[in-house]
């Protein structure tokens, strides 16, 4: 247990040596959304379901700032380790490819669930100041079933992309042509009500539009998607990137770039 | 129990060279053994598959075939027992950015188990005179500090075999022979330790034995001086009591009243001889050519 926890204990230390790259920086970007699209446009948005645009838009800001947080913390993690060519320790060390990946996956979610918490009080702070009033969160604990799920499969994707990614440039296009593109068409900023019915099938087919719309479902109380479709797609993703994060470690490769 | 035992060990790479061929034999079935407290030395020149096989006893290569044993247990099947026996100083040298020296050697501590490892990381920090360095950064190390925190790390949790990956590497004089003297002192201790090098002198002094390794094969065993009294020359300079002098160079294995009397020279006609030994390097040089 104790390499295990090591492990933890060092991806967490990790990201707070570097704490205005790794949170302040995200928080900033969320407070600058929060800002442009929540409060000066957000005005001149009606959302069908009732809601004023930075109720809907606060949950998918959080999801946002998790995941993507979730992401570059076992990603950069490994992927920095793979140019100081200590990525050898990990491996050469008694510990189990599924500590390795549970741990790093710890270390991802502890760093976007921080994220994602501060960008959810930045907002509140915005609602109190435009609605006089805060947002109340409707189901707790869907809240931190999608936050430890979307957490876990974008820090296990992380993984994943680091160990099979050969140059810098094979990590950044899975950042640039596949995280970002689903992070946006998956509904941070949009209802896909809004969206025309092939665009809106097509969202349909992107996982990250259950996590998001399931956790503004926790928040809310409603939503553009079934819940429980939301939570069987969230697990399902969880199972299927641990496995593919574990996979990396038996493929991947260990080489110092 | 050997410490380690290498048998029938093949590794085979896809050529990533398409003008060559596809496939790339880097071992072709090694087979040895390192016994307890012992210092076993592997020479061979650069590509001859030391790395591979350091990296198959430590599981960072897959083996094709064959299999190794440490301390009688299998790193293919029980790589949980067999990596925690083993320290290892890999060639290149790391520049973890994120912390310092201290915080390093608490991290590799915990990854093989150990908690709160202040007394032995504070008595290697002592050893390899870096405790004035523990709160620096790596970057902030000069390139043998770098060397000597390799070590540490690989000594944190008191393995019984240490692997050594030219570990001399690019070091200076004055500290080669600090390295030197801290491994006869780790070998004394009980460590036993495999030391690949370049430094043929290295391994003259240090190891109780030395394996041979070119072209993925294991072309010979045996103590360093058995190497070099089979496979080197030694140089005789003879004066005699007439006054003339000879000169003569011949196997380092015959012995000198054998080669006098080849030379019709009577031993009680010697007035003075001086016999200059060959060395590792010669006979390593001559065996990796055969």
């Amino acid at each position: 247990m104790i390499p295990f926890l090591t492990l933890i204990q060092r991806e967490i230390s990790r990201f707070f040596k570097v704490i205005i790259q790794t949170v302040l920086s995200p928080i900033l970007n969320s407070f600058l959304y929060l800002l442009i699209f929540g409060v000066s446009l957000g005005s001149s948005i009606q959302m069908g379901s009732g809601n004023n645009y930075l109720a809907f838009l606060i949950p998918g800001l959080v999801v946002m700032g998790l995941i993507n947080n979730a992401f570059q913390n076992s990603s950069s993690s490994i992927i920095t380790s793979k140019f100081s060519g200590d990525i050898e320790d990990i491996r050469v060390a008694p510990i189990t490819h599924s500590q390795i990946v549970w741990a790093m996956g710890i270390g991802g979610v502890f760093r976007g669930s921080l994220v994602g918490l501060i960008t959810f009080i930045v907002g509140e702070i915005f609602y109190y100041v435009q609605n006089g009033e805060l947002l109340s969160i409707a189901h707790p604990f869907l809240m931190l079933f999608f936050t430890l799920t979307g957490g876990f499969i974008f820090s296990f994707c992380g993984i994943f992309v680091a160990f099979i990614a050969k140059t810098f440039d094979q990590l950044s296009a899975f950042t640039s042509f596949i995280l970002l593109p689903l992070t946006y068409l998956g509904g941070v900023f949009i209802s896909t009500d809004n969206l025309n019915p092939f665009f809106k099938a097509l969202s349909h087919a992107n996982p990250l539009f259950y996590l998001i719309n399931g956790f503004r479902y926790s928040v809310l109380g409603h939503s553009d998607v079934e819940i429980l479709v939301a939570i069987i797609t969230t697990l399902v993703a969880t199972v299927v990137t641990f496995f593919m994060a574990r996979f990396a470690l038996l493929r991947g490769s260990y080489s110092r770039w | 129990m050997n410490a380690l035992e290498v048998k029938n060990l093949k590794k085979t790479f896809q050529s990533k060279d398409t003008r060559t061929a596809l496939i790339v034999e880097a071992l072709k079935g090694v087979s040895f053994e390192i016994k307890h407290g012992e210092i076993f030395g592997l020479l061979g020149p650069n590509g001859a598959g030391k790395t591979t096989l350091i990296n198959s006893i430590t599981t960072l290569e897959q083996p094709t075939s064959g299999d190794v044993f440490v301390f009688g247990e299998s790193v293919l099947k029980n790589p949980q027992f067999t990596k925690k026996q083993i320290g290892v100083v890999h060639q290149e040298v790391i520049n973890t950015g994120f912390f310092d020296v201290d915080e390093i050697l608490h991290f590799q501590s915990g990854f093989y188990g150990i908690k709160n490892n202040h007394e032995r990381i504070d008595y290697l920090l002592a050893k390899l005179s870096l405790a004035a360095h523990k709160h620096k950064k790596v970057k902030q190390l000069s390139g043998g500090m770098k060397r000597r925190l390799m070590i540490a790390k690989a000594l944190v949790h008191s393995p019984r075999l240490l692997l050594l990956d030219e570990p001399t590497a690019g070091v200076d004089v004055e500290l080669r022979e600090s390295l030197w003297k801290f491994v006869l002192e780790l070998k004394n201790s009980g460590v036993s330790i495999l030391l690949t090098t370049h430094y043929l002198e290295e391994a003259e002094k240090l190891c109780d034995r030395v394996g041979i390794i070119n072209k993925g094969q294991l072309v010979y065993v045996g103590q360093p001086t058995e190497v070099i009294s089979k496979y080197s020359t030694k140089k005789i300079n003879v004066r005699t009591n007439d006054g003339k002098t000879y000169s003569f160079i011949d196997s380092a294995a015959k012995p000198i009243q054998e080669i006098l009397k080849e030379h019709k020279i009577s031993f009680s006609d010697v007035a003075d001889i001086r016999i200059e030994e060959g060395k590792l390097e010669e006979a390593f040089t001559k065996m990796v050519n055969l």
